[in-house]
């Protein structure tokens, strides 16, 4: 029997980082460069691993991954399984992206600023998590991976716990989290009381509209919502994204973006059967609007960096939460194919736009306080004289947030203005009025942080290494820039028409 | 063959090429201007209106604060209560989480 390795993908995606935490951490009681290099190693075995499975998606299609009984049971036999689908390659190369360059910019950050080995290892943690998020294909090991990645990234944000708003800010994520564990829990519970299976294929053919499936689809929708970071619930994202050390906070932002991904899979493949999805959607519309507005007025009004970004970071996740809503309340119908696919596009597209250049914003922001250890717009001022790449990468992803053309940003942002038009024009209009107030808000901080007259607040620019995470990240804004529709095409499409097709049995 | 044009309604190769060709056109309307202008007098100096340029160069600097102070003094009566809101509380990021549960539910108990 041959061993292929393109089919155990999925399972070295979670085993890898997994494993290589313990491994940093354990290696770097010996020396500290070959922990350093095991981090390093982990970070871009998962990453290669990701685009392996991917690419044998893309080529052969999608399979399920299974730990235990081959065939779909129904009670009393062990069987852990994850799908690796378009909608999981779109999930994990978004993660894996971010997760890199991430990775790399720590290098340089941690020499300086704290002990890196147990941050390498919560890092790995963390990766490993939300990739179990995306890739699990039943319930309860959902709630496992749900688990890992809430205690890693509650740990990684208390990191520099000298410092009392990290311990706080850490504190407020660990009872949000461990409040949404205990209701995901007690929904899975239902689902599992009631039909006897945790499998996303085998509950999606069973659910119905009875009172118990109701219940355990709206606590669902509202906790991973609520781990999306979507209004009105978004309030602990500032604090965990603002108080994280600088590396960990575009990761910490993307677990938000994995759990965004979570809950699109269990409408789509678990209760997108069985249940009104016109209703359903509905209600991610007016998160998503609730979130674009609230998120980018309350950007307007801040003038602490990483939290400005933070805000903008709630507003973005609106635009995916209302196209996405308006892909699944028009699913299975005609306008489906006149404009919900269209938008489910847009709001796939946007996600993986977003999760690019948010990670680029959330570096260059953390670089300006690493470099000046200020963090208010009013304190900044003229850094471009000293730091000419960093202003650069922010420039880029700042234009691509605000959606100007020929930005990635503004593809993404085209095809939701054009496909929720036909649903609501008023949607349209919203997410246009956000993109200007983004664009305001942008230049609010391009223009008080790095231009006027040089202040003296930086002797020059960062490390190497860290100008190396920003600059992976800008070349892929860049490349999603200029290739959008081979995007759309080759990564986007294969996602929706994943999800579109339900759960692979 | 790679996908140039996104859904048949936009092309980013098509829009950089015509910012590249409107940069040309730019340029050589530029190369046609006056070649007498010297360009060392009041080179570096800040225009603020006419006014002399304070000397502690800080000065100069348009804070964070004060760039959109219209817009949002404009509209206080939105941004006030929604500042509030935010006050940093757990209890409070937990009241919503719940007043979002039991909307939500109920809504889907009716509507689904």
């Amino acid at each position: 029997m041959s061993f292929d390795i393109m089919l155990h993908t999925p399972t070295f995606a979670l085993a890898v980082p997994l494993l290589f935490a313990f491994l940093t951490i354990l290696l770097s009681k010996f020396s500290k460069k070959v922990g350093d290099v095991t981090f390093l190693l982990g970070l871009l075995l998962t990453g290669y691993f990701v685009f392996l499975m991917s690419y044998r998606i893309f080529t052969d299609g999608g399979w399920v991954y299974t730990f235990g009984a081959e065939e779909p049971i129904t009670l009393n036999f062990f069987r852990i399984t994850f799908i690796a689908d378009g909608f999981a390659a779109l999930a994990t190369i978004t993660i894996a992206i971010t997760a890199i360059a991430a990775g790399i910019y720590s290098f340089g950050y941690l020499q300086k600023k704290m002990p890196s080995d147990k941050f390498y290892t919560l890092f790995l943690l963390t990766l490993g998590g939300v990739n179990g998020m995306v890739l699990t294909g039943d319930l309860f090991n959902l709630f496992v991976w749900f688990e890992v990645t809430s205690v890693a990234s509650c740990a990684l944000i208390a990191y520099e716990n000298h410092r009392g708003r990290s311990v706080e800010a850490a504190l407020k994520y660990m009872v949000l989290s461990v409040v949404g564990g205990l209701i995901v829990l007690f929904s899975i519970g239902l689902l599992y009381g009631q039909y006897g299976v945790l499998n996303y294929a085998l509950l999606s053919g069973n659910i119905s509209r009875i009172f118990l499936d109701k219940l355990a689809l709206g606590l669902l929708l509202v906790i991973f919502a609520m781990k999306a970071s979507s209004v009105p619930m978004h309030m602990w994202a500032p604090d965990a994204y603002g108080e994280a050390p600088g590396p960990a906070t575009p990761f910490i932002a993307i677990t938000s973006l994995g759990s965004l991904f979570v809950l699109f899979r269990l409408l789509f493949g678990v209760f997108g059967v069985g249940m009104d999805t016109a209703a359903v959607g509905a209600v991610l519309v007016i998160l998503g609007v609730l979130s674009m507005f609230v998120g980018v007025t309350m950007a307007l009004v801040q003038d602490d960096l990483k939290r400005l970004i933070a805000y903008l970071s709630v507003s973005q996740v609106g635009y995916m939460t209302m196209a996405v809503g308006v892909g699944l309340a028009t699913l299975n119908t005609v306008e489906y194919q006149n404009f919900g696919e269209l938008a489910m596009k847009g709001g796939f597209f946007h996600m993986i736009n977003d999760g690019v250049y948010k990670a680029l914003l959330f570096l260059s922001a953390v670089t300006v306080v690493h470099k000046t250890d200020l963090r208010s717009l009013n304190d900044l001022g003229g850094l471009a004289h000293k730091m000419p790449y960093t202003t650069v990468f922010f420039l880029v992803g700042a234009v691509s947030i605000a959606g100007i053309p020929p930005m990635s940003g503004f593809s993404s942002k085209l095809l939701i203005y054009r496909s929720v038009y036909l649903y609501n024009p008023i949607l349209a209009v919203i997410a246009l009025v956000v993109s200007i107030i983004t664009f305001a808000i942008m230049g609010k901080v391009f223009f008080n942080a790095f231009l006027g007259p040089d202040q003296g607040l930086t002797d020059g620019e960062v490390s190497k290494l860290m100008l190396s995470g920003m600059a992976i990240l800008t070349a892929m804004v860049i490349v999603f820039t200029l290739f959008p529709g081979l995007v759309v095409s080759e990564l986007v499409t294969p996602a929706i028409e994943a999800l579109s097709e339900g759960v692979i049995p | 063959m790679i996908e140039l044009v996104l859904e048949d309604i936009w092309s980013p190769i098509v829009f950089i090429l015509v910012i590249l060709l409107t940069t040309l056109v730019a340029y050589l309307l530029y190369k046609m201007g006056n070649p007498v202008y010297n360009r060392t007098k009041h080179k570096g100096e800040p225009f603020i209106s006419g006014n002399r340029p304070p000397k502690d160069i800080r000065k100069i600097h348009v804070a964070g604060d004060n760039l959109f102070w219209g817009f949002t003094d404009a509209l206080k009566n939105y941004f006030e209560p929604l500042v509030k809101s935010h006050t940093g509380k757990l209890n409070d990021y937990l009241y919503w989480v719940v007043i979002t549960l039991a909307v939500v539910l109920v809504y889907i108990y009716m509507a689904v």
